[in-house]
């Protein structure tokens, strides 16, 4: 079933990358150089990278009027990475401002809009790619490049995985660089990684995956040593077989029955566990994500940002606090204001004890609810023991979205259901854990769904071994 | 060893936090909440004379010191003064997107030196906050700064009577001491407004006092005494003029017995003299206004000082106060410190300058003002105190005294006048002392060692560092000085018969009992011998000789 790297290239050509202001498509810039020859365990693969993640040839503007006219002056480390592994960037992709949304519905009104790839006829209407790297995801489903790097800051790559059908990873919090990455929310934004199969995604995150002395928050060689030592230890020798995978009770969209069935199957131990932390986790999210939002978008305005478009109804007479001001109406989207002023909200000296520090320690108690359940102690936990609990699991499984793709409306308001899809996704980015969407079937409609693995931290190797298997049994699947 | 966590398990971590800034810095504010236990420990019954009697200033001081390592706080980017503007500028420094703060150690260690040298208890786990405002000096509208848990608290210094004519001898409480950024320098020039980000990101303490100061003279004392602690431990310059060692200062003044007054604060002072006539002036004005409208409350207000008139003024009314927003920094890990590596770093730290001033005293008997004489050659690295000891060498309190005479009044005397600057290597400690001790034994006399002094540093102008001959013993340097050591008893009784002979009245006036007329004779053979010889041994022939005619 897997194409060949030349099938790829073969495939990648036919569905060229493109822009356009008004028919859809998932690039925002697109790369004319002719990629050189290149050596390396990336030679000749070409992969798209979210308009979030600095590359000096490309308006990295995250999707932003503020950011209109912005090129980078340095490349993210993770691109430089790719780069000497010998890939070739083959443009940027659209995404929801500043990471702000779940449907890459938030652009700005020079974007055309996003259309989800994985349709099952020409005929269905148009539906939504998922978000924030919607982009990312379609480029991948749409087959114009091999891999393509996104954001996930609660979400954002998963949920684009699962509605397009494609594997997304979203690694531990550390394991990839975020220098060059412009911050959402820097405890919680992490690089993700979109490709048709795991193996592809494996072979990418190996890449980028590495100590970079730019980001503090990046994992020394020493932790990424004790992790592979820990994972070694509880890898599996045969298959899957012994692999304790725990259901949530607190999620009430079950996985397909079949594959549940399939991996018992195949050796594993299924198990209902329980984290009580989790119904506290949306709130905490909302308030952490929005607050650090808040202060990082504060650079934008003011003497320093603005683009020629901006200067030019610049108004000799406004004082430096009013042209801020100004710009910061105009440049910013709705999304994004809403965060804003929220996120300011929780810190102002009045709330921050009642609203920014309760969801700090909401946040540490699902931590403590994630590290009770696992067997595999953490390998940066300070009391580290080897408590191989006979009842702990290694892995958790529920799906990733409650539902599949929705339809592109032009306007989509925030109703209580994106709310319970938030809470499969956001929970692993408040705990920092590893977790990857894998591609488990379809809908009723037709329509791809997807299933998240979740592991301990650092413990990547396992969520690809097992996230294979569930591939495998994707594939013999009935299609349609 | 400083150990930087990853964000792993447990990053922000909450308890610790405490209830907002103002609440713990609100030591002089008119709210009845912070007075009582101060009051005891009064002391200065009412100095002052007129109106400004049985009033009482109490003083606090935020002083803001640049780091000195030579590259900013969280990039790489050099501190280095009197740039171009904008030239010493990082990507992070300029607050590009998704550029990302790597913290310097070296940063860190000076200041845990800086923490340890006051005496303050270093915080276990010190945490990074963001401090929100939008203004032009900020590029990312926020600064990096320790809000909720700094580096160190607790700390004093000590303030002795007599340093810049304080009256009492007392301790200055450190509230805090924390690492935080410098803003970007703007100035307004016509209707443009500047930005330079040379500054932008230099790392800076800010050390918070407690309000334990009582007058201009005591806050003049501790600031004068900072400066010698950082320079000393070689964590910054203090360097106000240059504005590497900023002081706000707050006063607030009060009759003794009643509540403190209003706090005001004065910014932007350029050196211990202004900050001395800031505080002045605002006592006055504070004293003037609560006896001449004492129905209105003193307007509590940030105020600058006007360097001509030597007066404060208005910048801004703190009625509306600004919300900061400050948050956790999750970019960057917590510092958490071993306390081996603080036993370390305080096993190391060098001898303050006035436990040097203590130590020399009593040590040598030697006065204070030659000990900080001293400590002015080279305040960093004590050289002039190592010079001086290697002089003596632990020898007993006379050569000591002679010897600070030496160094203090001969060489740096006639450094002095010949316009080159002192050196450890202009006269090796090892010959000064022969030369001392020579002179002691009379071996040489005094004005031998002076010549041969002068000597060797006009043999440094112009100081070259190849054709500096360095002599290893006293007799070479003499020689070359075309000095000699008078070690014959016979040059001398032949120089005292000529003097004798060349003054036959004077031998007569001494023989009819006038034995003062000695002196002439005596300034005969000195200047016989061209000033070489010992005054005293020149007596001793002298008498032996007119006693045998």
């Amino acid at each position: 079933m897997r194409a060949s790297g030349s099938k790829i290239q073969q495939i990648a050509s036919s569905v060229r990358p493109r822009t356009s202001a008004i028919q859809s498509t998932p690039y925002s810039w697109i790369n004319n150089s002719t990629p050189s020859s290149s050596t390396g365990t990336l030679a000749g693969k070409s992969i798209a990278i979210k308009d979030n993640i600095s590359y000096t040839p490309a308006p990295t503007s995250c999707s932003s009027s503020i950011l209109q006219e912005y090129n980078p002056p340095y490349n993210a480390t993770c691109v430089e990475s790719l780069v000497s592994a010998g890939a070739h960037v083959v443009g940027q992709t659209k995404m929801d401002e500043f990471g702000m949304g779940s449907l890459t519905t938030h652009l700005p009104p020079f974007y055309s809009l996003v259309h989800n790839p994985a349709s099952p006829s020409p005929d269905e209407p148009p539906r939504s790619a998922g978000g924030s790297s919607g982009g990312s995801a379609a480029a991948v489903a749409e087959e114009s490049c091999w891999a393509a790097l996104g954001t996930d800051t609660g979400g954002s790559v998963r949920l684009p995985a699962s509605y397009c059908g494609v594997v997304g990873l979203k690694p531990s919090y550390g394991m990839i660089s975020r220098r060059g990455i412009i911050a959402y929310a820097d405890s919680l934004d992490c690089v993700g990684i979109l490709a048709k199969e795991v193996d592809d995604v494996e072979q990418v995150f190996d890449v980028i995956s590495q100590p970079d002395g730019g980001d503090m928050t990046c994992s020394s060689s020493s932790s990424r040593s004790i992790a592979s030592k820990i994972l070694q230890r509880h890898f599996p020798k045969n298959g899957i077989r012994g692999l304790r995978i725990g259901l949530p009770q607190e999620i009430s969209i079950s996985c397909p029955p079949s594959l549940i069935k399939y991996l018992k199957s195949q050796g594993a131990e299924i198990v209902e566990v329980s984290l009580p932390a989790l119904s506290k986790a949306l709130p905490a999210y909302y308030v952490l994500a929005s607050a650090e939002a808040s202060s990082n978008l504060g650079r934008f305005g003011g003497g320093w940002y603005g683009s020629s478009v901006e200067r030019e109804k610049a108004n000799k007479d406004e004082s430096g606090e009013e042209r801020r001001k100004r710009i910061r109406t105009e440049g910013f989207g709705k999304e994004v204001k809403k965060r804003i002023l929220a996120g300011t909200w929780a810190l102002s000296a009045d709330e921050f004890n009642n609203t920014y520090l309760k969801a700090l320690h909401l946040r540490h108690l699902l931590r403590g609810n994630y590290q009770s359940l696992f067997r595999i102690p953490h390998p940066l936990s300070p009391t580290r023991s080897i408590t191989v609990d006979q009842g702990g699991i290694d892995m958790l499984l529920h799906p990733t979205a409650i539902r599949t793709a929705p339809v592109l409306k032009s306007r989509q308001d925030k109703g209580s259901d994106e709310y319970n899809q938030d809470l499969l996704t956001v929970p692993a980015s408040l705990a920092g854990l590893p977790a990857m969407s894998v591609p488990s079937g379809k809908g009723k409609d037709g329509w791809p769904i997807g299933v998240s693995l979740t592991s301990q931290w650092g413990m990547e190797g396992l969520v690809f071994k097992l996230g294979k298997v569930v591939e495998g049994w994707s594939r013999g699947q009935p299609t349609g | 060893m400083i150990i930087l966590p990853r964000w792993g398990l447990t990053r922000p971590i909450i308890n610790g936090i405490i209830s907002p800034k103002c609440n713990v810095r609100c030591y002089a504010s008119s709210s009845k909440a912070t007075l009582g236990h101060r009051e005891e420990e009064e002391e200065g019954e009412g100095e002052g004379e007129g109106e400004e009697k049985g009033w009482e200033t109490v003083v606090g001081l935020e002083i803001h010191a640049q780091l000195k390592t030579g590259r900013k706080l969280f990039s790489t980017a050099s501190t280095s003064y009197g740039e171009t503007p904008n030239t010493n500028v990082n990507l992070h420094d300029s607050a590009f997107p998704g550029t990302l703060p790597v913290l310097d150690l070296h940063a860190v260690r000076l200041s845990l030196i800086t923490a340890l040298a006051l005496k303050c208890q270093v915080n276990p786990r010190s945490t990074f906050d963001r401090k929100h405002y939008f203004y032009h000096d900020i590029p990312a509208s926020y600064q990096i700064t320790q809000h909720y848990n700094p580096l160190a608290r607790n700390g004093k210094l000590p303030i002795i009577k007599g340093d810049n004519n304080v009256k009492r001898s007392f301790d200055v409480g450190i509230h805090q001491l924390q690492i935080e950024q410098d803003t970007a320098k703007s100035q307004t020039v016509g209707e443009n407004v500047l930005v330079d980000l040379n500054r932008a990101g230099t790392g800076l303490m800010e050390i918070v006092t407690e309000p334990d100061m009582r007058s201009a003279e005591e806050a003049g004392a501790f600031v004068r005494k900072l400066q010698g602690l950082l320079r000393r431990l070689g964590s910054g310059d203090g360097d106000m003029e240059k504005g590497n060692l900023r002081v706000d200062v707050n006063v607030s003044v009060h009759r003794h017995g009643t509540p403190f007054g209003t706090r005001c604060e004065i910014k932007n002072i350029n050196s211990v003299r202004f900050l001395q006539a800031a505080i002045e002036s605002e006592k006055k004005r504070h004293i003037s206004h609560y006896l001449t409208s004492p129905s209105i409350p003193l307007k509590q207000e940030t105020r600058g000082l006007n360097e001509l008139t030597l007066q404060t003024f208005s910048l801004r009314s703190k009625e509306v106060a600004t919300d900061y927003r400050y948050m956790p920094d999750s970019n960057l890990p917590a510092i958490s410190v071993d306390p081996g590596y603080i036993d370390k770093l305080q096993d190391e730290l060098p001898e303050m300058p006035w436990d040097s001033v203590d130590r020399l005293m009593i040590l040598y008997g030697v006065s204070k003002r030659d000990v900080e004489t001293l400590i002015g050659l080279d305040e960093y690295h004590f050289l002039g105190i190592k010079y001086y000891e290697d002089v003596v060498k632990g020898d007993d309190k006379k050569i000591a005294k002679k010897a600070m005479n030496w160094i203090v009044h001969e060489l740096l005397g006639q450094i002095g006048k010949s316009g080159i600057t002192w050196s450890p290597t202009l006269i090796p400690a090892e010959l000064m002392r022969e030369l001392v001790i020579a002179v002691e034994i009379n071996k040489i006399t005094g004005t031998t060692g002076k010549s041969l002094i002068k000597h060797l540093i006009s043999m440094s102008i112009p100081p070259t560092t190849e054709s500096t001959p360095s002599f290893t013993t006293l007799e070479e340097a003499l020689e070359a000085a075309g000095l000699k050591i008078d070690d014959t008893v016979i040059d001398l009784e032949e120089l005292s018969r000529k003097a004798i002979s060349n003054q036959p009245k004077s031998v007569a006036d001494y023989k009819k009992g006038n034995e003062k007329v000695i002196m002439r004779l005596i300034g005969e053979v000195m200047k016989l011998s061209k000033g070489t010889a010992d005054a005293k041994k020149v007596k001793d022939v002298l008498v032996k000789l007119l006693n045998e005619i």
